[in-house]
């Protein structure tokens, strides 16, 4: 009766491992594929970002003409129509479009009058190595919230800057002739007023000759 | 008449008596009580963030006790379950370790006690309350940028991390990389952890001194290494020719810069973490529920040019 009882008891257990395993075994090879599919991929997210999101969303820019008229009439009042920040900040962004006349150009930014008329430089738009969170934050469709880990979302900040420099900044550098009209939108950061205002500084996120 | 007189006597002699008593035993409710857990109180940054959660909560009129976690996760897991044992109605937390101390804020949600997670991340999204971080990152491109401007684009230097689970050693090393490594000519000969402390910066600077006695610069994931690093320079005689750059905006290390010693850090406002949390854990006490997740604090830079305006851990 006894050895009964054990061969239940040995069976039931043998029962419960087989439905409940205490451990998997699973071939190295496979392990190391499952853990690089669990990391973020930053590139590949800023590229489906960038086509599926970011260049659809660009009819969401304030006109740059608008944007101008309304910081030279009142800094503040054009801030608190057409700005966003991110948490407790001093900076801010605009997310800007419209076209303009270039008037210089340098290694670092190409510069545009946007008024009729104007031959100064208003907009500049950036065009050496792209660096911060401009593009990632400025336009509003992004939240640093939906990312568990922020090395994740500052990654992404990165592989979006890098898309700039590789997908925006050739063409520029071709379009810049002193006189052209180019056609722009992008983001700029305001992190110090006396020197990010007049003008304005953009990372551009598309760039067309008229 | 008389009667009147000794009855109105009596009369007021029972309101004294009852208010009295009321007054006594108001005095004797207890206050509610939040909890300041801070990673480690031997960093004075992280004791003026804990010293500024403790008032503002104290202001709000709640009994605020901080606890120190010794940079120890097991530590912090007994501080939490004392404090969930206690009964304290909320915790404003600055955590050991990103990935390690989620353990922890789960425990205390679980047991109904909301979390407010200050300068240090954890790495999920549905356990704290929320979350009010410095921006590491972005405050470390700053850097990086004053970085190449003041060393210039060629030399070698060496970085000094920190605690390598925490993501704000990730995030600023990052951040200062995505500017510098796009500069071929500035070559970076060590790269080892200072732990965020002071004396374990000294130590590890002298080892890299030793190894590598040519280099223009040093840049540090925080202030306290930053100040461990200066000192061994000093002692090296390189103090001239090394520049140091650290993170945090330490009082220390903001005089040091006015001083001409250091060349830069970012100011990262601790006060303002901590007072902030401490107002959103009042407005959850009071009922409000829909917080932000992750709330960035900006991160300034601090340097010889515009060193008068920082100070006492803040903008003056």
């Amino acid at each position: 009766m006894r050895v009964v009882r054990w061969i239940i008891a040995l069976a039931v257990a043998a029962g419960v491992c087989w439905l409940f395993p205490l451990f998997h075994v699973v071939p190295l090879q496979a392990a190391k594929a499952e853990k690089a599919a669990a990391k973020f991929d930053a590139a590949e997210f800023a590229d489906t970002f960038w086509n599926k999101r970011l260049l659809p969303g660009l009819d969401k820019t304030v006109k740059a003409d608008v944007l101008l008229a309304a910081i030279q009439a009142d800094p503040a009042a054009a801030k608190k129509k057409f700005a966003r920040s991110v948490g407790f900040s001093d900076a801010y962004f605009y997310f800007v479009s419209g076209t303009g006349r270039v008037v210089s150009v340098s290694d670092d930014g190409v510069s545009l009058a946007i008024t009729p008329g104007s031959t100064n430089a208003e907009v500049i738009l950036l065009a050496g190595l792209i660096f911060g969170d401009a593009v990632r934050d400025g336009t509003g469709l992004l939240n640093g919230s939906d990312y568990s880990n922020s090395q994740d979302f500052n990654d992404m900040s990165a592989a979006l800057d890098h898309l700039v420099e590789t997908r925006v900044l050739p063409g520029l550098h071709e379009q810049a002739k002193i006189g052209a009209e180019i056609s722009f939108a992008g983001c700029a950061e305001v992190d110090d007023e006396a020197n990010d205002l007049k003008p304005l500084k953009v990372i551009p996120i598309q760039t067309k000759t008229r | 008449m008389k009667t009147n007189w000794f009855k109105l006597a009596l009369a007021v002699l029972a309101a004294i008596t009852t208010a009295a008593f009321a007054q006594t035993s108001f005095a004797q409710a207890p206050k509610a009580k939040i909890a300041v857990v801070v990673s480690t109180l031997n960093n004075p940054w992280f004791v003026v963030l804990a010293d500024a959660a403790k008032a503002r909560a104290t202001e709000l009129g709640y009994d605020a006790t901080v606890f120190d976690s010794q940079n120890d996760t097991a530590k912090e897991a007994a501080n939490f379950e004392n404090i969930i044992a206690s009964g304290y109605k909320a915790i404003l937390f600055n955590a050991t370790d990103s990935s390690g101390s989620v353990a922890n804020v789960r425990k205390a949600k679980a047991a109904g006690v909301p979390v407010f997670c200050i300068d240090r991340e954890i790495n999920a999204t549905d356990a704290a309350t929320s979350q009010m971080l410095s921006d590491s990152y972005a405050g470390c491109v700053k850097l990086g940028e004053y970085f190449v401007k003041t060393v210039g684009k060629e030399g070698e230097y060496a970085e000094l991390l920190g605690i390598l689970g925490d993501n704000n050693t990730q995030n600023r090393s990052k951040g200062f990389h995505s500017v510098v490594d796009r500069f071929p000519g500035l070559k970076m000969v060590a790269q080892q952890s200072g732990e965020f402390d002071r004396a374990k910066g000294l130590e590890v600077m002298e080892s890299i001194l030793q190894a590598h006695p040519n280099i223009k610069a040093v840049f540090c994931g925080n202030d306290a290494m930053a100040m461990g690093a200066y000192q061994a320079l000093v002692s090296a005689g390189k103090d001239k020719q090394v520049k140091v750059f650290g993170f945090d905006g330490a009082d220390d290390v903001v005089k040091a810069i006015a001083e001409g010693k250091i060349t830069a850090t970012g100011m990262q406002f601790p006060k303002t973490m901590a007072r902030k949390s401490a107002e959103f854990a009042d407005e959850y006490i009071k009922g409000k529920r829909d917080f932000l997740q992750k709330v960035p604090v900006a991160v300034e830079l601090v340097t010889k040019e515009n060193v008068s305006k920082y100070g006492d851990y803040g903008k003056k």
